[in-house]
């Protein structure tokens, strides 16, 4: 069931290597999660709530229990060890308790032979639910009952604010807050529920050890922090549980909270079978936790030159029914409110709420996205205030190493913002085609709706930014373990690192960093595996390539001069073996009133990029085209740059795919898309050329001057369509996605 | 679940009903067994009942969608409307007869609220949730009929040849009523067979979506110019698929508040389809 041990071809940092699970892809031979099997292998099945929030008055499971197959039915009363978990906050019930707080919530679990014998026996699993109002209007929430018995995020160092449902609230003041400018921009922005919708669903196999404990197979993000979760859930010690990276099919945060991993092992440990589960397309969309939709006030005041002055921000995230990461969303949604902008006076308000909508947490830009579309809107109506060109608008605010955020901490190390919006400006955009043209190059796409008739072009910009790995104190680290042994051909090494291969190339940056460091070609990458190594931290906040290149950097050379002192040879049968962990530098937690920093900072790097986007939309239909993207990125150092143009090209699609058509629609809480029939997500026909353009200045504490390159992407290509959009048709444009109801009309 | 294979189109109409559903490409019926809207105990296969394949403007109800769109014997606006259905593997698939009677995307009725398609008193959509619906024939029901080829045919005038009788595309569609609920008038175990599509002078089917492609149309508009005018059908707008009697019919329209803009896109398609596809000769 391990995944094979994987081999490149040969490649050191900062050389395009093509990806290890490129051709395994594309050719379908690549094993997902989803493929996973075991000889006697039980299949699971959840029940799940179709309330969004109700009382449980009876959960009478006699029926399902003798039914043909049926190997076990599990409700809260068998959760082995502590009832509940959760990324930050242990808030999440495994089952749920009295009460369901978002629809799809699991109730009950089944094992049986086959997953339709499974899927038949959660039908007959009685549960009698009392509805109650649901929560659903996060702007009413803090005068709602509270969804939640006690406050579970109060006592974590956050501000105290003592109305219901708040997950968490921050106000940051900066500077003078009431300092008037010459000229004030206002204006509402709102961004609807984004799905990750990556293509393979949760899944997993849990396989008893015989000894009490359980290996899971899985597809996830950070194994150690899975392995934390379950094992108390379990009753078990963490070592009882070991977590194995399987096929992952995407993840782009919607992996970093637990799906599947406890239902199956507690399924797999009560029936002594291995036990596998699946989701469908479905419950994929009510199985994990999604983007947070916003509803985001800005205000802009600025001298007649153009510099800003002041911004002033109210941001409303709705976090769901459970907390997640909405802590650290909600710190990152206020931390980059005004943008990658020296403004010397702010006053960002930011609250998220419990609701009974769908839970949010982490996704691809993690609170920094929403607030780009906001800030960057405001800087567009600015400029078009000032009658000053959007481009020397934004360079003349651009944010500088010296400079200050609004949390009051100095930008050292690498912030090529000025560089990156000169270099995407300075890309030559194409010259409108002639007509006529084919209808897939048109507005309308393949439905063959214009010729050419109500045709507008527009062309739009827009800059965002973000933090490379955690931040406020929350310093998680990489570990990487180097072994050494002579083989034929010389020395040969074997590197174990649990960091998750999720789509983005980080068996790559290993393997390119090991060869480089040990100058040998013959290096190996062991599964990644919790048993092995210790933990890797998670394959997000753009952190994996610095941490794990810091991590394997370390033991490489930690091993290499072991080397050296044993001579610089091997004996046949001698081996060295080192594990290194890596820390990047510390950071603080903000100041709980102020929103200041306190300490060393509360982040570590930041990363920036500029986008042009040429548009064209059919202003009579609504309906629209994105002819080019071109876009400069500050990336530190690229270690495999096919590997960044990929990142870059697909965080812009999924920034698109939120600023044209992605949005989970809900109904009283209940989520009315869950299928790609009518969740759409952008196709090959959608995506337009992007020219991307690769700013490498060295983040000084990072190996090789790495930062990462996932998230800049899907921060700003959302702000920069709709840019292009509201340049192309006049409208205001607040809401993404943008839909062609808030074009069509035009005069 | 039993799998019925039988070996004339009377034999399949006689089995159908009591619990037994007509299964043809199954692209239809699958999800909705799934979604638990549709149940049954025996599906009754289809296949080597109905015909497949055309012969002049003769096309068998079996014919599936990837036949139609590449062959040019089918008029324009028929092979366009095919093509934009779904997605190459479902259209390879799916039958144009099933197609004829495909249900809403209605989420309410998707997701089996008690609506008044699912024989309640209220249409939910009308209150809630709406910019995908309808913006004629509401009163009841306000789901918008998702076909791409129904609003060709209509177009194009077909006629449909089933187990029971002859009568045109137009009579198959019924708006549902207090008494009986359903969007079309056949009667249990009838069977599309084969239709009669008259040939045009010219026709065109143009679909605004959400998505350059492989979405359900906001608004569909087919146009067919015969020797006596011009005919308009339009998808995505009303229960059923929505025959136009002139383009200033559109301004009957009756939206709900979240549909209004689907009229504006109406008008707009129906001016370019109707420029498409040229004045009759014969005017």
């Amino acid at each position: 069931m391990n995944a094979p041990a994987r081999t490149l071809e040969l490649g050191r940092v900062g050389e395009s290597v093509k990806r290890v699970d490129a051709i395994p892809k594309v050719t379908g031979e690549f094993a997902y999660s989803s493929d996973l099997f075991a000889a006697g292998m039980l299949w699971g099945h959840t029940v799940r709530s179709p309330h969004a929030h109700a009382l449980i008055e009876e959960v009478d499971i006699s029926e399902a229990v003798g039914m043909a197959g049926v190997h076990a039915v599990l409700t809260h009363t068998d959760v082995p060890g502590a009832k509940a978990y959760g990324l930050e906050f242990a808030d999440q019930p495994v089952l749920a308790i009295e009460r369901v707080r978002y629809f799809g919530e699991p109730v009950a679990i089944v094992a049986a032979e086959h997953p339709e014998q499974a899927r038949r026996a959660a039908e007959r699993i009685r549960v009698a639910y009392e509805p109650l109002e649901p929560v659903v209007d996060p702007e009413r929430a803090t005068e709602q009952e509270p969804i939640h018995d006690g406050r579970p995020t109060a006592g974590h160092g956050f501000r105290d604010d003592p109305r219901p449902n708040v997950v968490r609230s921050i106000v940051i003041r900066h500077g003078d807050p009431d300092a008037q400018g010459e000229v004030t921009v206002s204006g509402v922005y709102e961004l609807g529920i984004q799905d990750q919708a990556f293509l393979g669903p949760e899944s997993g196999l849990a396989v008893p050890d015989g000894e009490g404990g359980v290996d899971v197979y899985v597809a996830t993000q950070w194994l150690h922090v899975d392995r934390d979760q379950v094992a108390p859930c379990l009753g078990l010690d963490p070592e009882q549980v070991r977590i194995h990276l399987s096929g992952v099919g995407g993840a782009f945060g919607g992996r970093e909270d637990l799906s599947m991993q406890i239902h199956a092992s507690m399924l797999a440990l009560h029936t002594n079978r291995p036990v596998k589960m699946v989701y469908n397309r479905e419950e994929s969309f009510v199985g994990h936790i999604h983007r947070h939709p916003a509803k985001i006030w800005m205000e802009h005041r600025a001298k007649r030159d153009g510099k800003l002055v002041n911004v002033r921000a109210r941001i409303l995230l709705d976090g769901g029914a459970y907390a997640s990461s909405s802590a650290a969303v909600t710190a990152n949604a206020s931390a980059f409110a005004c943008g990658p902008y020296a403004v010397e006076n702010a006053l960002v308000e930011c609250a998220c709420v419990y609701t009974n909508n769908p839970p949010c947490g982490a996704m691809r830009g993690f609170g920094a996205v929403q607030s780009c579309f906001a800030h960057e809107a405001q800087m567009d109506k600015l400029g078009a205030e000032l009658g000053m060109d959007p481009v020397e608008l934004r360079l003349r605010n651009a944010l500088a190493p010296g400079d200050s955020l609004p949390t009051g901490q100095k930008i050292t190390g690498s912030f090529p913002a000025a560089e990156v919006i000169r270099r995407a400006a300075a890309l030559p955009i194409p010259e409108p085609e002639e007509l006529p043209r084919d209808a897939l190059r048109l507005p309308g796409g393949s439905g063959n709706t214009t010729r050419g008739e109500g045709v507008r072009r527009g062309v739009g910009f827009a800059v965002g930014f973000k933090n490379v790995c955690y931040s406020e104190g929350f310093d998680d680290s990489t570990a990487a373990r180097v072994r050494l042994a002579a083989s034929d051909d010389g020395i040969a090494a074997v590197v174990h690192c649990a960091a998750a291969e999720v789509g983005q190339g980080v068996v790559n940056v290993i393997l390119q960093t090991a060869r480089t460091e040990l100058d040998l070609d013959e290096v190996v990458l062991g599964s990644a595996t919790t048993s092995s190594v210790g933990s890797a931290g998670s394959a997000s906040a753009s952190r994996m390539t610095w941490m794990a290149a810091g991590a394997v950097q370390l033991a490489c050379r930690a091993a290499k001069d072991e080397l050296e002192r044993r001579g610089g040879d091997l004996e046949h049968g001698e081996t060295i073996d080192v594990e290194r962990v890596y820390h990047h530098r510390p950071t603080t937690p903000l100041d709980r009133e102020t929103g200041q920093v306190t300490g060393d900072g509360a982040h570590v790097a930041y990363i920036c990029a500029a986008m042009r986007v040429v548009a064209e939309v059919d202003v009579e239909l609504g309906l629209t085209r994105v002819v080019w993207i071109g876009t400069a990125q500050d990336v530190g150092k690229a270690v495999n740059p096919q590997a960044v143009y990929g990142q870059i090209e697909g965080g812009i699609a999924q920034g698109l795919g939120l600023a044209l058509m992605e949005e989970i629609q809900t109904q009283d809480g209940l989520i009315t898309n869950a299928s790609f029939t009518d969740y759409l997500i952008p196709t090959t026909l959608d995506m337009p050329p992007v020219e991307a353009q690769l700013v490498e200045e060295p983040e000084p504490d990072a190996p090789y001057g790495v930062k990462g390159v996932g998230e800049p992407p899907t921060v700003v290509s959302t702000a920069a369509v709709a840019s292009a959009l509201r340049d192309a048709t006049g409208r205001q444009l607040t809401r993404v996605p943008v839909r062609p109801d808030e074009i069509v009309g035009l005069p | 679940m039993e799998l019925l294979r039988p070996e004339s189109a009377e034999a399949a109409s006689a089995a159908l009903g009591n619990g037994s559903v007509a299964l043809a490409g199954g692209t239809e019926l699958v999800p909705l067994l799934r979604d638990g809207i549709v149940r049954a105990e025996k599906l009754v296969e289809l296949r080597d009942v109905v015909p497949r394949g055309f012969d002049g403007t003769r096309i068998g109800a079996g014919t599936t969608l990837a036949e139609l769109e590449v062959d040019p014997q089918i008029p324009q606006a028929l092979r366009e409307a095919c093509s934009l259905a779904a997605s190459p593997q479902l259209r390879s698939m799916s039958t144009l007869g099933g197609n004829l009677l495909q249900a809403t995307r209605c989420w309410y009725w998707r997701l089996n609220f008690p609506c008044y398609l699912h024989g309640g008193d209220v249409c939910h959509a009308k209150a809630g949730q709406h910019r995908e619906h309808a913006i004629f024939g509401s009163d009841r029901c306000a789901s918008a009929h998702p076909s791409d080829p129904a609003a060709a045919l209509l177009a194009l005038g077909a006629r449909l040849h089933t187990t029971a009788r002859e009568l045109p595309l137009s009579e198959l569609y019924r708006l549902p009523t207090d008494d009986n609920r359903d969007v079309t008038a056949l009667e249990p175990g009838e069977l599309i067979l084969e239709l009669d599509v008259p040939q045009p002078e010219a026709s065109v089917y143009l679909k605004a979506m959400e998505r350059r492609k492989w979405s359900f149309a906001l608004v569909g508009v087919a146009a067919a110019r015969f020797a006596d005018g011009v005919r308009l059908a339009l998808a995505g707008v009303a229960p059923v698929p929505w025959a136009l009697s002139s383009p200033d019919a559109l301004e009957q329209a009756t939206p709900l508040p979240g549909t209004a803009y689907k009229v504006d896109i109406a008008r707009a398609l129906i001016r370019r389809a109707v420029e498409a596809v040229g004045a009759p000769r014969s005017a």
